[in-house]
């Protein structure tokens, strides 16, 4: 997230960019480094000397980025390199660096329409796992509905929202209705959102069936409480760009939905 | 048209708590999977479903209000469930027919 954000380049460590950074610390001053950076922290510093890589180092942080497009000159890049510290290098000062982070950061989770997705890189991305428990009808739509809040968040576009919402209901209904469990796994990335919906239950028999309108399997109590009158999956088909549907008698279906962004 | 302005008109009772918005057409199901495929965003809900489950699927299409029609009790669960989501459920003693005409009259259509 920070090398996107600071379009910085990487000195040292390309191996270990998706680190956790828990922690943002910006000081020129190395004595206030040891004594109030957190651990998982990265440093942003003008300091370019080994100095802030030990420092660095000596405050459990997971690296350095150098502002102003300096580069230190000294054993820093070994000394990363043997105790694993990452070592960026960003053109920006250091307040454009901080605002970029931040900016990024709110963008990423309070849902500045879609800045996370602009400033991103291929480093974007997120991931959610959920589940649903088979007949437990109390709850039915709960995991959908997360899944909605969690898009309406990021700031996507609310029909794009509402083609996931939907499919996602339709299949967890399916497994509220049909199988025992299910696990369900959402993850965005820059222009793909998916939606996996893996259930342990009797599976479909005959999916080009299953898939026609009208058609249904279930009971007249489900059909009472409004469900089950055959729409599920030509629903789901009608509102994804792609959908995979793979399922095998007595162990369980697995539903791969995706939208493109 | 808004919820407010036909919670006044057509003298419907708001059960759970919710901010007032735009109201673009009708839509009258009593079955879910039939909501989720056919109505709009924005639609009015009418039905006799009283399930709590009614509120992930009046969220989920962005239904504008539920409207419980034939003044049939919505249990306390589906209330609260609904104020938590900011979803409108509104109670109409009216059955849906009569409500649908009335609705008709003042100028929503099926959207």
């Amino acid at each position: 997230m920070i090398k996107g954000a600071l379009e910085a380049s990487v000195i040292e460590g390309v191996d270990r960019l998706d680190t956790e950074v828990e922690h943002i610390y910006a000081s020129d001053l190395m004595s206030d480094v040891l004594a109030f950076g957190r651990p998982n922290s990265i440093l942003l510093t003008g300091l370019a000397t080994q100095q802030a890589v030990i420092s660095a180092h000596m405050a459990e942080f997971v690296g350095v980025v150098f502002i102003r497009g300096k580069k230190p000159k000294d054993g820093s890049e070994k000394f990363a390199k043997d105790n694993q510290l990452i070592l960026l290098s960003t053109k920006l000062d250091m307040y454009e660096a901080c605002v970029r982070i931040d900016s990024t950061r709110r963008g990423r989770y309070s849902g500045a329409k879609g800045s996370w997705m602009r400033q991103g890189t291929e480093e974007m991305s997120l991931s959610r796992e959920f589940f649903i428990q088979g007949s437990d009808f109390a709850n039915a739509g709960m995991v959908s509905t997360k899944v909605k809040s969690i898009l309406k968040k990021i700031g996507f576009d609310p029909k794009l929202v509402r083609r996931v919402a939907i499919s996602t209901y339709e299949g967890e209904m399916n497994v509220v209705m049909h199988a025992k469990r299910a696990k369900v796994d959402l993850s965005v990335t820059p222009g793909l959102i998916q939606v996996v919906i893996e259930d342990e239950g009797k599976g479909i028999p005959d999916v080009e069936l299953a898939m026609q309108e009208g058609f249904t399997t279930a009971t007249e109590e489900m059909r009472a409480m409004g469900f089950g009158s055959g729409m599920g999956l030509p629903n789901i088909k009608k509102n994804s760009d792609e959908l995979d549907i793979r399922s095998e008698v007595e162990k369980g279906t697995t539903l791969q939905m995706r939208f493109f962004i | 048209m808004t919820t407010q302005d036909l919670i006044t008109k057509i003298g419907l009772k708001p059960l759970s708590k919710f901010e007032h918005r735009d109201v673009e057409g009708v839509f009258v199901s009593d079955m879910l999977s039939d909501v989720m495929a056919g109505a709009k965003s924005g639609n009015l809900w009418l039905t006799i479903q009283t399930h709590k489950s009614i509120v992930p699927a009046a969220n989920l299409v962005d239904v504008s209000a539920v409207i419980i029609t034939s003044g049939k009790e919505v249990p306390q669960d589906t209330v609260d469930l609904a104020s938590k989501y900011n979803i409108a459920i509104l109670s109409s003693d009216l059955a849906t027919f009569e409500l649908v005409g009335k609705l008709y009259g003042l100028g929503l259509g099926a959207k």
